[in-house]
This record gives structure tokens, C-alpha cells and sequence, in this order.
């Protein structure tokens, strides 16, 4: 239902699938972490159901995360982030503290002048 | 007490989806639905809030495992038929879905090409996809299961005009000519709504994700 928009030169994930591995270095459900990446956001990011069941899916395909229990006596599904996963998410935090960088240096030096 | 509605929408996702929580504004909660009715019972006006979901896209069993998600999320699920198959017997011809989907059986995913998902009303707004490429695959998905309608109503509207094939009395023909250009209509309003969504979020796409 849904791929992964990551730009596959620049190594850019999309911001649904940053925040769905950050959410996943603890064992959690598809509600958990719903409500995870709305509660450190603030509520600036809140990610519909049928966006977060494409994501997973699409994660555990590609074994970023992996099913951590399986779906029995009423349990709900849990994931759990890989080894393959947390190089991904930290590939994308030295990204991100590049741009966040180069970002204050114009920005913050311009506002200087 | 209980209200029963028949209707069919030839916008059966936005269209339907404005319908339904049109219906719980004015105090009706969705009981139970079949192929051309809604039964409602009555409740507090704005209490609840519905989404629809089109699945008929998908393998019969990938549309389980996502209705038992939404289910695990809190939602209360209702399927719904579409009736844009082409079938034969208990077996049905989806041209828009995806692989194994575009076969589909009764029973199995036939006649569930929908799912009507409630929940209360909290506030917060009711978005099962809130990423544009997410959407753009939806929109995208909804506009071909309309489009290929409209090109099967366009093929068989071309068939009555060629001699030989509709053994009918030319004002039986003229007839079925009419009603064809009505059902053609009525899903060509929705295939240019959904192309137009589709153009535009391709737009944003290029700047929002």
C-alpha cells in the first residue's frame, strides 16, 4: 500500500519512517507507537492508521524492524527494530545534524549581518 | 429505534464517507450494511465519525490482516461492497487491483471491496492516510477501479452500434444506449474528481511529503 519515499543518493528517510524506527527501539504495537510519535512531536505529527500499517509492512519487508511476538491470545502485534534498522536511523541523525549545521550557519549568519 | 436507507454511491469513497458522517451529525450510528442498505441505529448527534477504506485492490488475506489492524486500533469495521467487478458465477474479474487481487471469490475478499471504519468522536480528525504519497497510491487506486467502469460501459455502449452483436429492437437498443451514457456519466464525474486529486497532490508532493 504504501513504499518508502527515501532518496535513494542522499540517503533521506521520509519523516513517517525515521519516526516509526525511533519508536521501535523499545518492543512496540501499531497503537504505541501512534501515540509515541504524537507525544514527541507535541502532536505536530500524528500519523494516520492506514499510513502507519503501510509503513510497517513496508519495514518489515525490507527487516528494519521485525515482528517482535506474534498476534495470539488477543496480544496485539509487536515490532522491534534491527540491527539493519538502527544503522539506517543513524545514518539518517549524522544526515540530519549535517543539515542542521549547514542550516544555522546561513541562516543563523545572515541574521547577524 | 432502527432506520434502514438504500443507496448506492458512484463515489463510493469520499462520497460515501461525507454520507455516513452526514448521518451520525444527525444522531444515526451504523449498524449493520449490505449490498444496497444501511441500517442505522439512533444515537447522540455527532457522537461517532466514519472513515472508508478502499481495499479491493488487495489479495482477500493482506485485507484481513489490515482489518484486523484497524480493529486492534480501536476502530469498529464494516465491509462493503463496490459492485465494479466483472464476474462469472462465484468468481470476479477486478482489472484495477493489484496480482492475486484482480481475482477474487465468494467467499473472500468479493463484495468486501470496502471497509466503513467508526469511531467516537474525539476531536481529532479522522485521517487513515496522512502522507501524500500514501494518499496519491489511494487516489490513484480509486481512479482506475473508475476509470476501468467507465471503459467497460464506453465498450459495451460501442457494441449495441455494431450490427449483428445486440440482437434488440433499435428503440430497446436506443434504450440501452441511454442507459449506458447515464452509468457512464455517473462514473466519469468521479474518475475526473479523483484525477484532479491526484494532480494536485502530485504537485505538493514535490514540496511536502
Amino acid at each position: 500500500m504504501v513504499y518508502i519515499r527515501d532518496n535513494i543518493k542522499g540517503g533521506a528517510l521520509t519523516e513517517t519512517t525515521f519516526f516509526v524506527l525511533l519508536a521501535v527501539y523499545k518492543p512496540n504495537h501499531g497503537y504505541g507507537i501512534m501515540q509515541f510519535i504524537e507525544k514527541e512531536t507535541n502532536g505536530r505529527v500524528v500519523l494516520g492508521a492506514g499510513t502507519l500499517y503501510g509503513a510497517i509492512n513496508t519495514l518489515v519487508k525490507k527487516e528494519w524492524i521485525a515482528p517482535f511476538n506474534d498476534e495470539s491470545d488477543n496480544k496485539k502485534k509487536e515490532y522491534l527494530i534491527t540491527h539493519i534498522g538502527k544503522q539506517k536511523a543513524e545514518e539518517e541523525l549524522q544526515r540530519i545534524e549535517q543539515i542542521l549545521q549547514l542550516a544555522s550557519t546561513v541562516i543563523k549568519g545572515d541574521g547577524n549581518k | 429505534m432502527s432506520k434502514t436507507v438504500f443507496r448506492y454511491f458512484f463515489d463510493f469513497l469520499n462520497g460515501q464517507e461525507k454520507w455516513l458522517n452526514r448521518m451520525a451529525k444527525d444522531g444515526y450510528r451504523l449498524k449493520k450494511c449490505g449490498k444496497l442498505t444501511y441500517v442505522f441505529d439512533e444515537c447522540s448527534p455527532n457522537e461517532y465519525e466514519y472513515a472508508v477504506e478502499f481495499v479491493g485492490d488487495q489479495a482477500y488475506s493482506k485485507a484481513k490482516d489490515y482489518r484486523r489492524y484497524l480493529e486492534n486500533m480501536g476502530f469498529r469495521t464494516f465491509t462493503k461492497n463496490i459492485y465494479l467487478n466483472f464476474s462469472y458465477g462465484k468468481v470476479s474479474w477486478r482489472p484495477y487491483a493489484k496480482g492475486i487481487g484482480q481475482i477474487t471469490t465468494s467467499p473472500g475478499g468479493l463484495n468486501k471491496e470496502l471497509l466503513i471504519l467508526e469511531k467516537k468522536r474525539d476531536g481529532a480528525p479522522f485521517e487513515l492516510h496522512t502522507d501524500i504519497h500514501d494518499k496519491l497510491n489511494i487516489y490513484k487506486t480509486v481512479r482506475r477501479a473508475c476509470a476501468w467502469t467507465v471503459l467497460m460501459i464506453a465498450l459495451l455502449g460501442i457494441m449495441t452500434f455494431i450490427p449483428n452483436v445486440v440482437s434488440v429492437s433499435l428503440p430497446m437498443a436506443w434504450f440501452l444506449r441511454i442507459a449506458l451514457l447515464i452509468f457512464f456519466s455517473l462514473f466519469f464525474i468521479p474518475t475526473v474528481k479523483y484525477s484532479s486529486l491526484v494532480k494536485y497532490l502530485k504537485e505538493e508532493s514535490k514540496i511536502f511529503e
